[in-house]
């Protein structure tokens, strides 16, 4: 280890493996700090990656040159594409890991690196000198200089774990220690702190479940990798259980609530509504029968299983009781307590588009200290903060995904200009370009811009321009291929569409419902020719088919740029104006500017911003009945 | 383009002998502009309290007149700026002296409408209600007013409001099916989505009932009397509109060209057209009144076929019935007084005619059934609509709401032909854009500029 890195890494989860790895492949010397160098890209709670949206953040980060796509592949034990059913815009890729397995894969990537060191140690306080961030002071009292340094704790700050009633615990993870010293430097450096929660299941041995009361869940069988550029070897494949809790458990929780760390009133911050405990599902939805409950596989090469659905704060005594009311588990055994975490986070509104803390140059946060939840948003966090440590030092433009080409984008930007009061969470539907921020075309929409920014190897460069040439072939084809209704007729026939009077150009009868590009294709060119791959001609066709919507999408949101000269009030209280981002409301009330028009130019007042603006004044003055609809419509 | 920086002032009243003007100013300047009016050393007065003032030239400090003022602070006002309203005296001089007193004092002319289109841009009112007023201003007739006044009371500000706000929910039923697929409790069924979605349809196009008839609301319907000369079209013009306004003759053709007046039938607002007397062998004036009323016909709302009763209808009648395109045709059997009870000499009925009654102007009879069946024809959908039914008097509305019920439609097509659920929710928000743009959410520009040219300086 040296004494001086051009960025520092604080932190080796999601984010902190992330923000290391990018600002290495940028090319400056960096460090990773971690005070248990064993749990780099450690899963400290589901140990799955995926899903909907956060599947496609786990898709652009690998299309970024990043560590999780590759990470996932070499350790998945079971993948499953959800959101089948539905448009091929909303599938969410999701696989189970082997636990042990992701970190091994996680390490394994980073010692790759040339640029990367990586050090066992815990961080006290970050070094502030003459107001921009020099370095970071371990624990052992070594001062370590840094053009950079990039902080990704996760719930370590002063986190406190809580298993029923019991007082909490002081921890950032269950078995590891808190950072007590760094969030009171942090502190100390101007930032405001606030406090969130989270819980994690118990978990329990396999050998003890009686399997044939539950529903065994296989993985798809179909040929998908996380990772555009390599191909790892994918390890054995694991089915998942599924099983119900019903009424016995119901009766447990309730008997118990008030030993219930989250209701006995011993934690104070808020937890997310969209992954709620045992305790909150009970209580908020007296009226649901059951439950659904996952048994997912921890590894290959153990047999305990992780209780996905039942995540408690209750005693352990309870979480066996309600255990065993379980369909399957009537004998289980337990083998790790389900507990609550609360930590500090800091609201993320403090935090500048590249995640650099306003007013500290060259600190900057990523993942759960933002506030956010879940492996793929810490990863995303922390590739573009890693990205944005290593252009700052290198004195170059910052790193900046928009809302319409990442979900990456919109998540930073939510946090940046919304700020957050719930551990966040991405979903579809906060993206008002959805169409385009698809799993499928991420290594399209991100792989040049990592390619621009030197932050792919030149073996990765060559495959994504196969990649991408691959694509363009088929798309010109399509657009040019002039297709006679002898030819396009069994296509037709088969997708119950009508037929062709006059030659039509393929595009055109790939927009007709189930009309596939494969079929067309294969109509068109009977002698055969050379035949794409069937990952290419996927995202051909979900681009071509769909143009239309999307070109719709866009011209809205353009629309709604082009703001009317509508008057604000120089003292307006935009304090108050809560539809509006906590962006927004700062940058406006800095500003105060004199038209809608002028509030539209003010970076960080979105069109939503705008909408919400209008409708805030109006209400003010007693002029509208709408009532405004929050960002999450 | 505006700025929220100067002051404006208009005459608010009409220009002429009258025995109160009343003069508006409104911006940031309003209360200083009042007080370089008043005599020097007099205090402003107090806050929406009316206060009898002396009025004095800014510069020379001669008296103006002496005036009611009210002022208001910003933002209790009708723009939502600082106002003030004098209440001075009419006639052809005092107005005039006290406006350009204020010129000089640092307000400058209002532009047509410029003070609703402030309150507007305020805050104070939507687009709808800033419209209504316009409507409130100007109607000539009962029945948009009564529209209006709904209107400015937000009643159909409210109902797009309502309906967005559906729109947007079904929108989040969709969000929940896309973005919770392995919830507990089932994704909403998509029919189930497209019920709802099918409801929204449903209630728009019902908004959508009143849209033509209440265009008509604003520029009244047109009525054309037609009928072959001395067929009693002018004498049953005269009596509709209550005055001696066209010429009455027993010389067939006399009435050359058309004669257009605005009337209220039963509360409800008509342009009443009187044609030329149609002939097959015209001269050439009146061939020239032809063609005017050939015109006319095609712009008809209701057709009004005048056909002395004693007669009936002759070949030449139906001939032009059969011309008669679109507009509904009342067969009108005039001088009642005249002919006997029993059926006229000529065949009574033709396929066009969608109504058939008598009519005598000497006697009066038949005149107050005739008011009735041709409102009725007219605006039967408005007369049908509930009271609390917004009227859609203006075609942006109806435009927009259109424009809603497509996409509405639409979306409920594309989510059954198996369109998946995130591509047709874009229909949706389309929906919820067009709704937005009726009450002016946030419109471009040229809208905002169409929807205020429509207003006379002062208002
Ligand atoms: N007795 C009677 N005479 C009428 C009535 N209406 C019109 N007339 C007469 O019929 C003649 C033609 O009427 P006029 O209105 O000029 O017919 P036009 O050529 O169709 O406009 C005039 O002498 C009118 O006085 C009516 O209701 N009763």
């Amino acid at each position: 280890m040296r004494s001086r890195y051009d960025v520092i890494v604080v932190g080796g989860g999601h984010a902190g493996a992330e923000a290391a790895a990018a600002s290495a492949r940028a090319g400056v010397r960096t460090l990773l700090l971690t005070p248990d160098l064993g749990r780099v890209g450690q899963m400290s709670c589901n140990p799955a990656v995926g899903g909907v949206a956060k599947g496609v953040v786990a898709r652009e980060v690998d299309a970024l040159g990043g560590v999780m796509g590759r990470a996932t592949d070499a350790s998945r034990i079971q993948f499953r594409m959800l959101n089948r059913s539905k448009g091929p815009a909303v599938w969410g890729p999701r696989a189970q890991c082997d636990r042990a397995m992701y970190p091994v894969a996680v390490r394994a990537i980073l010692d790759e690196l040339p640029m990367l060191d990586l050090f066992q140690e815990m961080v006290d306080d970050v070094l502030i000198d003459g107001g921009r961030v020099a370095g970071v002071r371990t624990r052992g009292g070594m001062n370590l200089e840094a053009g950079a340094v990039v902080v990704t704790t996760g719930t370590f700050l002063r986190g406190r774990i809580h298993i029923g009633g019991e007082a909490g615990l002081s921890a950032g993870r269950a078995g590891e220690a808190p950072s007590v010293a760094l969030a009171e430097g942090l502190e100390r450096a101007g930032l405001k702190v606030a406090r969130f929660k989270t819980g994690t299941p118990p978990r329990i041995d396999g050998r003890t479940v009686d399997f044939s009361r539950t529903e065994r869940q296989d993985g798809d069988e179909m040929e998908y990798r996380f990772a555009a550029y390599c191909d790892e070897v994918i390890p054995a494949q694991r089915p998942c259980w599924i099983t119900w809790a019903g009424d016995g458990l119901k009766q447990v929780v309730r008997a118990n609530l008030r030993r219930s760390a989250l209701y006995g009133g011993e934690i104070a911050g808020r937890g997310p509504r969209y992954c709620p405990s045992i305790e909150d599902k009970i209580v908020r939805f007296p009226d649901a029968p059951r439950h659904q409950v996952f048994l997912e596989p921890e590894g290959l090469r153990t047999t305990e299983l992780y209780v996905n659905g039942l995540s408690t704060s209750l005693p352990a005594d309870t979480q066996l009781e309600f255990l065993r009311t379980v369909p399957g588990l009537e004998d289980v055994m337990m083998t790790k307590v389900g507990y609550a975490i609360e930590y500090d986070y800091f609201p993320p509104h403090q935090l500048r588009h590249t995640l650099e803390v306003r007013g500290v140059p060259g600190l900057f946060f990523a993942g759960q200290i933002n506030g956010t939840t879940g492996y793929e948003e810490a990863a995303g966090q922390g590739i573009v903060a890693g990205i944005n440590a290593a252009l700052k030092v290198r004195g170059e433009d910052p790193f900046v995904l928009e809302r319409d080409q990442a979900y990456i984008g919109v998540l930073i930007d939510d946090l940046v200009t919304r700020g957050v009061d719930e551990p966040y969470r991405l979903f579809t539907s906060r993206a008002e370009f959805r169409l385009l921020l698809r799993q499928d075309n991420a290594h399209r929409r991100l792989g040049p811009l990592a390619r621009d920014r030197g932050l792919l190897t030149d073996e990765q460069g060559v495959r994504l321009a196969d990649r991408l040439e691959a694509e363009d072939r088929v798309l010109v084809w399509f657009e040019e291929t002039v297709v006679t209704p002898e030819v396009a007729a069994p296509v037709l026939a088969d997708a119950g569409s009508s037929e062709l009077s006059e030659p039509t150009r393929a595009i055109e009868l790939l927009r007709r419902p189930r009309v596939g590009a494969a079929d067309v294709l294969r109509a068109a060119r009977p002698e055969g020719g050379d035949v794409p791959r069937a990952d290419v001609l996927a995202t051909v066709e979900v681009e071509l088919k769909y143009s239309g919507y999307v070109a719709r999408e866009r011209a809205r949101a353009d629309r709604l740029r082009s703001q009317a000269d509508f008057a604000l009030s120089r003292d307006l209280p935009y304090e108050g104006f809560r539809t509006l981002s906590f962006e927004a409301r700062e940058k406006l009330a800095q500003v105060r500017p004199g038209t809608l028009a002028q509030a539209g130019r003010i970076p960080g007042v979105s069109p939503a911003d705008l909408q919400n603006l209008v409708l805030e004044v109006r209400r003010l003055a007693g002029a509208t009945s709408f009532v405004p609809s929050g960002a999450d419509g | 383009m505006m700025t929220d920086v100067d002051t404006i002032a208009a005459l608010s009243t009409v220009p002429g002998l009258s025995a109160v003007a009343v003069i508006r100013i409104s911006g940031p300047g309003a209360a200083s502009v009042l007080s370089s009016l008043l005599p020097l050393g007099c205090a402003l007065p107090e806050e929406r309290r009316a206060t009898l003032v002396e009025l004095r030239d800014p510069d020379d400090g001669s008296t103006l007149d002496r005036a009611l003022v009210t002022r208001f602070a910003a933002p209790a006002s009708y723009t939502g700026e600082d106002m003030v309203e004098l209440s001075c005296h009419g006639g052809w001089i005092v107005p005039g002296l006290v406006l350009d007193a204020c010129r000089r004092a640092g307000a400058r002319e209002a532009e047509a409408g410029e003070f609703t289109r402030r309150a507007y841009l305020r805050g104070k009112l939507d687009l709808a209600q800033a419209e209504a007023i316009a409507d409130v201003i100007e109607a000539r007739s009962r029945a948009l007013h009564r529209a209006a006044v709904h209107q400015m009371d937000r009643g159909l500000s409210d109902r797009i409001a309502d309906l967005r706000a559906r729109v947007v929910r079904v929108e989040a039923l969709l969000a929940h099916h896309v973005d919770f697929p392995e919830e507990d409790d089932a994704p909403v069924p998509l029919d189930t989505v497209a019920a709802e979605a099918r409801g929204l349809w449903r209630e728009t196009d019902a908004m959508l009932a009143t849209a033509p008839e209440g265009e008509l609301l604003r520029e009244g319907a047109v009525a054309v009397l037609a009928g072959r000369p001395n067929a009693g079209k002018s004498s049953l013009y005269n009596a509709l509109l209550g005055e001696e306004r066209a010429i009455v003759t027993e010389e067939p053709g006399t009435t050359r060209d058309a004669l257009i007046a605005s009337v209220e039938l039963g509360g409800f607002p008509f342009r009443l057209v009187d044609t030329a007397g149609l002939r097959g062998d015209p001269g050439r004036v009146e061939a020239l009144g032809i063609e005017v009323a050939r015109r006319w016909l095609e712009a008809a709302d209701v057709v009004l076929f005048c056909v002395p009763a004693q007669e009936g209808l002759t070949e030449e009648d139906e001939a032009f019935l059969s011309e008669v395109r679109g507009a509904p045709v009342v067969l009108i059997e005039t001088k009642a007084d005249l002919a006997s009870d029993g059926s006229p000499a000529g065949r009574g009925a033709h396929a066009a005619v969608a109504d058939k009654l008598r009519v005598s102007v000497r006697t009066g009879e038949g005149l107050g059934v005739l008011r009735e069946r041709v409102r009725s024809l007219v605006y039967g959908r408005v007369l049908g609509a509930g009271v609390d039914v917004p009227v859609l008097t203006r075609r942006r509305h109806a435009d927009a709401l259109r424009v809603a019920r497509t996409e509405l439609g639409v979306f409920c097509e594309a989510l059954m032909s198996g369109v998946p659920a995130e591509m047709a929710a874009t229909h949706l928000r389309l929906a919820e854009s067009a709704l937005e743009e009726v009450v002016g959410v946030v419109v471009a520009d040229d809208v905002l500029d169409v929807v205020f040219r429509e207003f006379c300086v002062g208002k």
